[in-house]
Order: structure tokens, then C-alpha cells, then sequence
């Protein structure tokens, strides 16, 4: 193996047809281990059939491939390998790095897909993170009160809404069903809005509770808006209306 | 040309719009069947292109950047009813071969689970800081490159000491390739392919044993339809 002296601005070698470096350059020895003496221990195993081939068919033009070699730096760097045989049946090898500036480029632009996925999580997160707040709320809004062995009252608060209700009855079902009430009070005083889908889910409960127990389920402080709205429904053979809380106690007490 | 060569040549040009129509000409519907039979063995065409001295790795970017596109159009929408479990899927640091982790993280979408898809090249810390947090019950590993094999161990071994205990799983193209068993746990499941990943998932829903491929037998296709 013999080092040439002519200063070559890339990395040079020279191989026979079996592999074996006869001569190299001085920036070959910068870039690449040469201690084998054989450029296979240069190349990535998996650029190896492609070395074979392409050099192969070459004949005596030159010809041009992308490698990946085994550098001092880098396990992996991608270089243009310019391979020509010559009619000693040796091959001269310049070996051109891929301009890094490109790696930059990509990565750059990596970094930017990154960034766009992981906005994406947090927008999910604190999107998951409402929608839970949301749900508390509702629950909130429709608190179960045992009042005695026999007798429930559940007050609605802020604006009766499907998915509101949705969630009240869930718990709502589930806690009258575990006791032996024989009554249900909903108390409306602090019922703000009403949406029309609200109402439907909410007479949808009423009829539910009325169905699966047979107990007595009273609505007691309907405000004028709220009347208007129940009185579209035909709702006397589901309910009973009564004024307020305090009545329905008093009367209870008699 | 087969239905692999023209998509393969529609990513190269970069065109998104011939590759869709590739996907929608293709005579299997099913997502799982596009992504093994179709979009996978494109890829690797594009890497026997390049091993042929026809195209350049720059030319691999572009194909790329197509080819992700399709899968997140393919993938759009899915994943509406999470109830099965959670799976966080990731890159190990360094690693920029994503696709196939992508068409992990749609599988296991489509198969109603809650996922996290990282993509490429995921530092343990921060792959360790999610898990400690989100507790996902699986975590997905995906490795292509030889030289990241230390590195698999490291993130296997961080991953076994998480108190919830999730199933880390391994893939990618070295399963293929290389016995991984000695830089995994004897936990760890490793799958080579699509379809045996689909298995596994469905062996998971239904509450089996879990082992992942501990032999060297190659499994059949499990997508017959
Ligand atoms: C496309 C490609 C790229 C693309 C990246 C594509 C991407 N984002 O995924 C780009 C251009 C960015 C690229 C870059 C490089 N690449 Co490249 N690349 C390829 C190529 C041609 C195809 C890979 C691919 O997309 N396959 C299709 C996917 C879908 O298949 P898959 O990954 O195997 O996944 C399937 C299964 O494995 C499984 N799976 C995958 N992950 C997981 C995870 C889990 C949990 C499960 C259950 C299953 C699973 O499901 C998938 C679906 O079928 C291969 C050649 C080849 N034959 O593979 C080279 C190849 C992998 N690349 C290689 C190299 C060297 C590089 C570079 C270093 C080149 C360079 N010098 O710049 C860089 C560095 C990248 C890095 N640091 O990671 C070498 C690796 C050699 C080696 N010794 O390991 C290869 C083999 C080419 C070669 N012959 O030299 N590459």
C-alpha cells in the first residue's frame, strides 16, 4: 500500500480487482480506517452489493454511485464514489461527502414536522383536559340529596343542556335505582337557559325514572320560561308539578 | 408495472395526488393490506432502486415526504372510539426510518386504541417523561439501523423499570435481519411484519398470551380478505 504524494483535494484510493487498497491519498487516510487494507472494511455492509456491482459493470468508463462508508467520524456517512478501472485492472476511487449542508436542511425541516406534531398533542391535551373540566361541571350541576329513606330530591343548576343531563342521568339512574325511594323531587329554582335538546333528554330521564321505579316524580320550581317549554310536552301523565321546595316539605311534614 | 412499481415511481416524483390515485386503484381496500402488500413493499423497491444506482438518497427524501403524506390522508379520521388501551410509538435517537412506526401507530388506531406517534428520533428522557406521566399500556419501538442497536437495549431496560409495567414491543427492518432477543428482554415483543403485529393486537383484546416472535419461524400472512 503506498501513499501517493500528489496533493489531492478529496480523498483518493486506488484498489485491485479483489479489493485490496494499492494506493491512497492523504485525505483517505484523514477520512478513512485503512489498517485492513481492503476497502471492503471501509464500506457499510449494505452498500457492499452495490460496490460489487456497479464496479463490476462498469467496464472503462467511469461511473458514479452513492455509497455508504465508514468514516473516522461516522459509521454511516453518505459519499458520490467516482469509480474508473483502468487496463491494469485497477480502480481509481474519489470519494465526495454529500454536502452536510443538505443533512441541515432536512433536519431542519424535521424539526419543524416535530413541532407540529407535538403542537398537535398539546392542543389534544388541553383539549382532553376541558372536556373533562366540562364534565365535572355537569356533574355538579345535578347533586343527588337523599332527604330520608323514601324521598330524593335532585336540583338542577345553570342552563339544561343534552349533554348535561346526559351525564346527571347516569349517576341520577344509578343512585335512585340503589335505594327504595318512593318520591323524586327535581328541584328547577336555579335553572338558568333552557335548550330545546335539553329539555328533550331531560323529560327522556323523567320518563326513564317513571318507567323503571313507578315512583312519584315531582318537579317543583318551574319558572315561567321552563313552564312554557314543559307545557309543549305532555307531561301530566309522567309528573307532578308543585311550587317550591319549601311547599313540597311543608306538606310532606303534615 | 405492478401496482408496487407505480406507486413507487408517483413517490419519487413527489406527486401526491398520482400516489393517492395509486392507493385508490389498488384492487385491496383495507388499510392494513395497502400498508403490507402495498405502500411497505414500495419502499423497499425505492431502496433496490437506489442499491441499483438509479435514484439518489435525496430522491428517497422526496419519496418519503410523499409516501408520509399518503399514510396520514390513509389515516385520517380514524381513532374516534379509544377504549382499548393507550400506546405511545417512537423512534430510537437517531433514527429517522419512521414510516413504518407510522403504519404501526394507524394499526393500533384502527383497532381502537388511544396512540402517541413520536415519528422519528425520540431521546429517552423525553420517551421516559411521557410514559412516567401519560402510563401508556404499550410502548412502541421501531429501529432500522445497525448501529442503533446499543441503544435499544437502553431504552428496553428504562422502559422495564416503569412501575405500570407496559408491553414494549420492537420493530422495524432488523427484525427481520437480526436476532434483536439479545438486546431485548425476555419480555419484550418483538414483531417482524404488519400481520403479526395485527395478531398481536388481537390477541391482546381477547386477553391471550402474549409472546411476540421468540423463534425463527416466519409467520404466514394473516391478511387474507
Ligand atoms: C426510505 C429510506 C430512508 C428515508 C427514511 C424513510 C423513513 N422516514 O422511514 C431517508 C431518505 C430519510 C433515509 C435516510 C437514511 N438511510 Co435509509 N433507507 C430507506 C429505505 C430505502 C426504505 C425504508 C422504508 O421506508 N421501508 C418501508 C417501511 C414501511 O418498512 P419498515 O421500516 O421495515 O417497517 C415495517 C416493519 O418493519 C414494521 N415495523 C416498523 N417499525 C415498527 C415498530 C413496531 C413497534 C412494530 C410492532 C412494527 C414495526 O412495520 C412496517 C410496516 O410494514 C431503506 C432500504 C430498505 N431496503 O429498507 C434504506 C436504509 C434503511 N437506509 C439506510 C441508510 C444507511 C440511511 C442513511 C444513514 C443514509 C445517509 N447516509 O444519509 C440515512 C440516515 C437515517 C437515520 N439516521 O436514521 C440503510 C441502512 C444500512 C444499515 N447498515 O443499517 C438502508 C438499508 C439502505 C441501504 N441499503 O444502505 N432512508
Amino acid at each position: 500500500m503506498e501513499q501517493l504524494t500528489l496533493p489531492l483535494p478529496l480523498p483518493y484510493l486506488k484498489v485491485n480487482r479483489d479489493g485490496r487498497i494499492v494506493a491512497y491519498s492523504a485525505l483517505a487516510e484523514d477520512h478513512f480506517d485503512l489498517s485492513s487494507g481492503h476497502i471492503r472494511t471501509l464500506v457499510d455492509e449494505e452498500s457492499i452489493n452495490k460496490l460489487d456491482r456497479i464496479s463490476s459493470e462498469a467496464g472503462l468508463s467511469p461511473v458514479k454511485m452513492e455509497l455508504n462508508m465508514k468514516t473516522n467520524e461516522n459509521p454511516l456517512g453518505l459519499f458520490d464514489v467516482h469509480l474508473q478501472w483502468d487496463s491494469e485492472n485497477q480502480a481509481g476511487m474519489i470519494f465526495l461527502p454529500k454536502d452536510s449542508s443538505n443533512e441541515e436542511l432536512i433536519q431542519k425541516l424535521a424539526d419543524i414536522q416535530n413541532r407540529l406534531s407535538s403542537s398537535d398533542f398539546e392542543l389534544l391535551e388541553k383539549k382532553e383536559e376541558l372536556e373533562n373540566v366540562l364534565k365535572r361541571m355537569d356533574r355538579l350541576s345535578g347533586p343527588f340529596i337523599p332527604l330520608s329513606d323514601t324521598l330524593c330530591l335532585i336540583p338542577l343548576f345553570g342552563d339544561i343542556t343534552a349533554d348535561k343531563i346526559n351525564t346527571i342521568s347516569e349517576s341520577c339512574l344509578q343512585s335512585v335505582f340503589s335505594g327504595s325511594y318512593e318520591m323524586v323531587l327535581f328541584d328547577l329554582t336555579a335553572v338558568g337557559e333552557v335548550h330545546a335538546d335539553g329539555i328533550g333528554t331531560f323529560i327522556q330521564l323523567v320518563k326513564t325514572l317513571k318507567f323503571m321505579t313507578g315512583n312519584v316524580i315531582k318537579l317543583i320550581g318551574i319558572k315561567p320560561n321552563l313552564a312554557k317549554e314543559l307545557n309543549r310536552h305532555d307531561l301530566d301523565q309522567w309528573v307532578q308539578f308543585n311550587h317550591s321546595l319549601k311547599e313540597e316539605l311543608t306538606y310532606l311534614d303534615q | 408495472m405492478t401496482h408496487i412499481e407505480a406507486l413507487a415511481s408517483c413517490l419519487l416524483e413527489g406527486d401526491p395526488d398520482k400516489a393517492w390515485a395509486c392507493i385508490e386503484n389498488y384492487p385491496e381496500s383495507a388499510r392494513p393490506d395497502v400498508y403490507h402488500n402495498l405502500m411497505t413493499p414500495a419502499m423497499r423497491h425505492i431502496g433496490h432502486l437506489w442499491e441499483t444506482n438509479k435514484i439518489t438518497v435525496a430522491d428517497e427524501h422526496l419519496a418519503t415526504a410523499t409516501c408520509d403524506f399518503i399514510l396520514s390522508r390513509l389515516s385520517y379520521g380514524i381513532g374516534k372510539e379509544t377504549s382499548a388501551g393507550k400506546a405511545m410509538f417512537l423512534c430510537l435517537d437517531g433514527e429517522q426510518h419512521y414510516l413504518g412506526l407510522k403504519m404501526v401507530d394507524s394499526l393500533f388506531k384502527e383497532h381502537g386504541w388511544e396512540t402517541r406517534y413520536f415519528g422519528p428520533s425520540l431521546p429517552l428522557e423525553y420517551a421516559l417523561h411521557t410514559a412516567e406521566n401519560w402510563k401508556p399500556d404499550v410502548i412502541g419501538l421501531s429501529v432500522s439501523i445497525v448501529y442503533h442497536l446499543p441503544k435499544l437495549q437502553q431504552y428496553v431496560d428504562a422502559f422495564s423499570r416503569l412501575p405500570e409495567n407496559p408491553a414494549v414491543l420492537v420493530g422495524g427492518r432488523l427484525t427481520d435481519l437480526y436476532n434483536l432477543r439479545p438486546h431485548c428482554k425476555e419480555d419484550t415483543v418483538i414483531l417482524r411484519s404488519l400481520p403479526e403485529t395485527e395478531r398481536w393486537i388481537q390477541n391482546d383484546l381477547t386477553g391471550g398470551q402474549q409472546s411476540g416472535t421468540t423463534n425463527s419461524t416466519p409467520s404466514p400472512p394473516v391478511f387474507e380478505s
